[in-house]
């Protein structure tokens, strides 16, 4: 009985508990005798620190952790780098010692009885700050921290004797991930064993897990990291935070339970950043309007610190730089800069949305500036066969640009009608994105009753890994969904791996899953063979049960660990847009978004991502900036400051799979957790130039912005 | 101070500071964590609870407010096994996906449509305002509730 | 994001409520303005006076004329109100751009009106309304034109010994008419702009911007232009002269244009 669920579009098996409110989230979780932290954050963008004063008795306060209490106990977070640049080593301190960098920066640790207390506590500190003038220009900073620079081919020369050079300056402002659930960690020491115990609201246990041995000096076989339930992360709760670090040192220090729940205040000015990126892009282009050469210098606004992950995602940008058109030849730097605001890192996108952007809207502009119709232009330069190898040395698995193009003019329905009130325009940005690469594990076991357990490596926080991975199980040993089960998330439950980040889930943690399965079914055929008294490929599976093969040896298991080098999932989104002339207000009509993942296990769980992924973008290009003011005062830190779409805002968006299978992986899968947040801004940027008769403008797209440049275009 | 309150039909004691938010006397207090807490400044929604029936911003409320009040969570939503047909249009719509904003979203439409069964499909839209969701996109949070509320009239319909 | 500690009281009268109030006390009505503040400690009084327990000030009538409306009125009430709708149309299609139905579950007339957010609808439908506040101290009762009662942000002419009691709506002749129009980022959001307006043959025009400045304030020049028989386009660019910032204007100029029209159609 083999059912066929990889393509099914099966309901999730997570929604129950979550519908009857019987989750547990972290800070759900209520450990009794648990102290509270609250931490005492700068207020200042840069400063000097002269002296922290500890105040008095307090009733309720347990204790203050200042940097000076972590000498010698704990080190700064590491900093991850990338190859062939140079990448500073200097990490975020957990609790700033003589100087802070950005608003928001934690200063000090305090234990209290409660929250409440603690943060009354954390108002009683004192700390003498002795303000510097902040850096909050990128481009201005002196302060370089990230570089990196590739040139392939003769790019000099071929922009030397272009038929047209184009040129075009893009912008896109940073943005904060607000999953629904900030963040969190609970931690706890036990002295006698020497196991620090963790809990924490994260994309995966196994980063935490790294990040706590070394930050902390201890061997990871005495740490146990448990995520529970997730409520969104988007990138933000990939990478260990200063705080999750910060409360371990404090259970370890204090010899309590120490508990820490992150607040929304807190969450918009502490959590880290995404985009804050510039590029000036320059497409060398014949009079075919082929494309020669690409040149592309980007600025990274990288914030106070590199936290782990702050250098990845401009070195993703440049990466991409060449999208899916065949570019003999190009020229991309990054180059990432200090400023004093918090720091940057991945979100939902993370580096492929800023591509997709920079080189989306550079070729719109092309085609203006050569009078040739946009998506012509495009297809004049598509990638026709995959695999290929791009000009800066990544090699594209499988795709077909065209056909996404196409079904993306179809579905969303060019419209170019304007009239008194209103100016419509309509636009497309194409994105290739790299997902998947490093390596995922899982185990698969056979239970006494025939059943099959299953512990991955990947982490779900809202995916439906668990839907989605049962249904490959299942099929793959050919047993009912409802007795496959699934462990994520307990290092002690779950093999160590990689974890939930870059659209990687199913094309790697899947692809493990299909590996431990299928060596479990080795296993099980050959004890079948050795009851029947049969070769493993004659065993009649409908006269012989799993349960049986249990029985007759139990605890029967298999691991995998699956490699792969990056997967490229790849798409074309179209968009058309209305600018209320009056006023400037923009509405976006449709949307269409036409994904190619490869091969989609759950299509309704993967349309769920399309859509959440398109909100985010949408949420860029209409409504959301994280904006400082000229003293790097965050004028975010609610959300009265920084908005969210509501259901009210949505427009429809038709979306579309084109199903590459990638040749890397046995399911043949890439990722789809990121190409809404990826096709999205580049699509409604371009229509909204097509709206405004080519003036461009970046996101967001308020309305004072499209008011003027409305006056711009008709002047 | 002391406070009672009940909550799915069963009183809940507590000890509690004039300061104490509703919020968390439900969650911490009571124990009764399906209600979640996204924001404490009335924009989020997760926390919203219904008191005596109204979708009210349980972290807008101090707990001493509840004194000797109803509330009901989403803990006592489904009629014991039965799910109500908003959670069962959830599931079916895939209308969650981490599901923390999920119960916030549940009690503040139950209240509405049972204020309003005929809702068109625009008034739906602008009743889900109030709640605030960062994974779905909103779109299947949209067909579940059109769905549930068609279901919902058309056993009104048949009661009569 | 927790509330510095604070004492409480919850008063069922108003003769109780009056002696608790003064500079160190707020007054808690529905909340919905007030419990942020305190959660982000920006407001920290000593006292709270908890005002929901005090049922008397619940009432919507109009026996005697005017329309009254007791100040723990809750929002969701006067939406749902079927005296007022027909006959003071503004305050309903005012009150239901407040926020989200969960925020009018608790929120009360009374709150709105003495929070004085500038963004807020409530007190520019008043203002349009020539409404009347009336307040109580232990030292007696007064009331004021709404027109004169909001003074600034956040900032009215109640002191703080005085508990806002009730709303006081003149009838208005039958043939009035009104409009209203709202611009937001996101639906329920705080309103960037908005004007409320109220025409009724024989000359009466009023419209109140809201919003673009410190308080809700009537546009006398365009009154004037609009009751001497001016196009709504040509009383809206009047409205908005003034204010600060060209797109502002226009924003403006359309959101009075909007609601003129709503009244005149």
């Amino acid at each position: 009985m083999t059912a066929e669920l990889v393509g099914r579009p099966v309901r999730r098996r997570e929604d129950e508990r979550i519908l009857r409110g019987r989750t547990r989230y972290l800070d759900d979780i209520d450990p009794p005798g648990a102290a509270h932290a609250a931490f005492v954050r700068s207020p200042f963008a840069h400063a000097r620190i002269a002296r922290i004063t500890v105040p008095d008795e307090l009733a309720g306060l347990i204790g203050v952790i200042t940097a000076s209490d972590l000498d010698g106990h704990a080190r700064d977070l590491p900093v991850q780098g990338f190859e062939d640049g140079r990448v500073s080593e200097e990490g975020h301190p957990l609790l700033a010692r003589d100087e802070v960098r950005y608003a928001g920066q934690p200063v000090a640790a305090v234990l209290a009885e409660s929250r409440a207390v603690a943060e009354d506590a954390a108002e009683l500190l004192e700390v003498d700050y002795e303000p510097l003038a902040p850096v909050l220009d990128a481009r201005r900073s002196e302060d370089t921290l990230t570089h990196w620079h590739r040139v392939r081919g003769d790019v000099e020369g071929l922009f030397g004797s272009a038929a047209h050079v184009v040129r075009a300056s893009h912008s896109l402002p940073r943005l904060a991930p607000v999953p629904m659930e900030a963040r969190g960690a609970i931690a706890s020491y036990d002295q006698a064993g020497d196991m620090l115990t963790v809990w924490v609201s994260a994309q995966d246990s196994h980063r935490q897990l790294a990040g706590l041995a070394a930050v902390l000096g201890r061997p990871e076989d005495s740490i146990h990291v448990i995520v529970p339930d997730v409520g969104g992360a988007f990138g933000s709760k990939g990478a260990p935070a200063p705080e999750t670090m910060l409360v371990a040192a404090a259970a370890i220090i204090s010899g309590r339970t120490v508990k820490w729940t992150e607040d929304r205040e807190e969450n918009f000015v502490a959590s880290y950043q995404g985009r804050g990126m510039e590029a000036d892009v320059e497409l060398a282009l014949d009079d075919d309007a082929r494309i020669l050469a690409i040149r592309a210098r980007i600025h990274a606004d990288l914030g106070g610190y590199l936290m782990p992950t702050t250098a990845i995602p401009a070195h993703t940008t440049a990466m991409l730089m060449c999208g899916v058109y065949d570019i003999p030849a190009a020229d991309v730097e990054v180059v990432g800069r200090r400023t004093n605001k918090v720091p940057t890192g991945p979100y939902r996108g993370a580096g492929r949305p800023e591509a997709a952007y920079f080189l989306e809207c550079t070729v719109d502009v092309a085609a203006r500036r050569l009078g040739i119709d946009p998506l012509e232009l495009r297809r004049r330069n598509l990638i026709r066969e995959l695999p290929y190898e791009t000009a800066l040395g990544w090699t594209y698995d499988s795709g077909d640009y065209r056909r996404c193009l196409d079904l993306a003019e179809e579905l969303v329905e060019p419209e170019e009608r304007s009239d008194e009130e209103r100016v419509v325009g309509t636009g497309f940005g194409m994105y290739v994105e790299r997902a998947g690469g490093l390596f995922e594990t899982a185990e698969a076991e056979l239970l006494p009753g025939g059943g099959l357990l299953v512990r991955s490596g990947s982490s779900p926080h809202g995916q439906g890994h668990d839907t989605t991975f049962a249904q490959i199980a299942a099929e793959r040993l050919g047993v009912a969904l409802e007795d496959v089960e699934l462990r994520f998330g307990d290092s002690a439950e779950v093999p160590r791996g990689v974890g939930t980040f870059a659209s990687r889930s199913v094309a790697m943690g899947g692809s493990a899953v299909v590996q431990a399965v299928d060596a479990l079914k080795e296993k099980c055929a050959r004890v079948a063979a050795r009851l029947r008294g049969t070769s493993p490929d004659e065993v009649d599976w409908r006269s012989m049960s799993l349960a049986e093969v249990a029985g007759a040896e139990p605890g029967l298991r298999a691991s995998a660990r699956f490699e792969s080098e990056l997967v490229f999932s790849s798409g074309a989104y179209g968009a058309v847009v209305e600018i209320e002339r009056r006023t400037g207000r923009l509405r976006v009509l449709r949307l269409a978004a036409v994904d190619d993942a490869g091969t989609i296990v759950n299509p309704l769980l993967a349309e769920g991502q399309v859509i959440g992924g398109t909100a985010q973008g949408l949420g860029q290009c209409l409504v959301e900036e994280a904006a400082y003011d000229e003293e790097g005062n965050p004028t975010f830190a609610s959300f009265v400051g920084y908005s969210l779409l509501t259901a009210a805002e949505m427009p429809p968006v038709i979306t579309e799979f084109v199903e590459s299978p990638s040749p890397l992986n046995p399911l043949g899968a890439k990722g789809i957790g990121e190409g809404g947040a990826i096709g999205t801004p580049a699509a409604v940027a371009n229509a909204v130039a097509d709206a405004l008769g080519g003036v461009r403008v970046d996101p967001p797209f308020t309305e004072e912005k499209l008011w003027s440049a409305l006056r711009e275009a008709n002047s | 101070m002391r406070i009672s309150v009940d909550i799915n039909g069963r009183a809940y004691e507590g000890e509690v500071e004039p300061r104490t938010l509703l919020s968390d006397f439900i969650r911490h207090g009571a124990g009764l964590t399906g209600t979640k807490v996204g924001c404490e400044q009335g924009v989020c929604g997760a926390c919203t609870v219904q008191l005596d029936g109204e979708a009210v911003r349980s972290c807008l409320m101090l707990a001493v407010q509840a004194n000797g009040r109803a509330l009901t969570t989403v803990e006592g939503l489904a009629a014991d096994d039965e799910l109500h047909p908003l959670q069962r249009a959830f599931h079916e719509a895939h209308a969650l996906q981490c599901g923390f904003c999920t119960p916030g979203f549940l009690m503040s439409i139950e209240a509405f449509l049972r204020e309003h069964p005929d809702a068109g499909d625009d008034e739906l839209r602008e009743a889900l305002a109030g709640n605030l969701c960062r994974c779905t996109g909103y779109l299947g949070i949209i067909e579940a509730v059109e769905r549930a509320a068609r279901e919902m009239r058309g056993a009104n319909v048949q009661r009569d | 994001m927790k509330p510095a500690p604070f004492d409480y009281r919850s008063p069922a009268s108003v003769d109780e409520t009056l002696p608790l109030l003064g500079p160190d006390s707020t007054v808690l009505a529905g909340g919905q303005s007030l419990v942020p503040l305190l959660n982000l400690r920006l407001a920290r009084p000593e006292l709270v006076v908890d005002v929901n327990g005090i049922s008397e000030l619940d009432y919507i009538r109009s026996d005697d004329g005017p329309l009254r409306i007791g100040a723990m009125t809750r929002q969701v009430t006067l939406e749902r109100s079927e005296l007022v709708r027909p006959r003071w149309p503004l305050l309903h299609d005012a009150i239901v751009f407040v926020g989200h139905p969960q925020i009018r579950s608790r929120g009360t007339v009374g709150g709105s009106v003495a929070h004085a957010d500038p963004a807020a609808e409530l007190p520019a439908a008043l203002v349009a309304l020539d409404a009347r506040i009336h307040l109580r101290s232990a030292g007696g009762a007064r009331s004021v034109a709404a027109g004169d009662f909001f003074r600034g942000a956040l900032y009215t002419a109640r002191e703080p010994h005085e508990l806002l009691v009730e709303l006081e709506v003149p009838e208005q002749p039958e043939d009035a008419r009104s409009g209203f129009a709202e611009h937001a980022r996101t639906h329920g959001d705080f309103a960037t702009a908005g004007a409320a307006v109220v025409v009724a043959p024989g000359g009466h025009a009023a419209i109140a911007l809201f919003g673009a400045g410190p308080v809700p304030a009537r546009a006398n020049a365009a009154e004037r232009a609009l009751a001497e028989g001016a196009d709504p386009r040509e009383a809206a660019a009047l409205a908005a002269e003034g204010i600060d910032g060209e797109h502002r204007r226009a924003l403006c100029a359309e959101l009075v244009r909007r609601a003129i029209e709503e009244a005149t159609e």
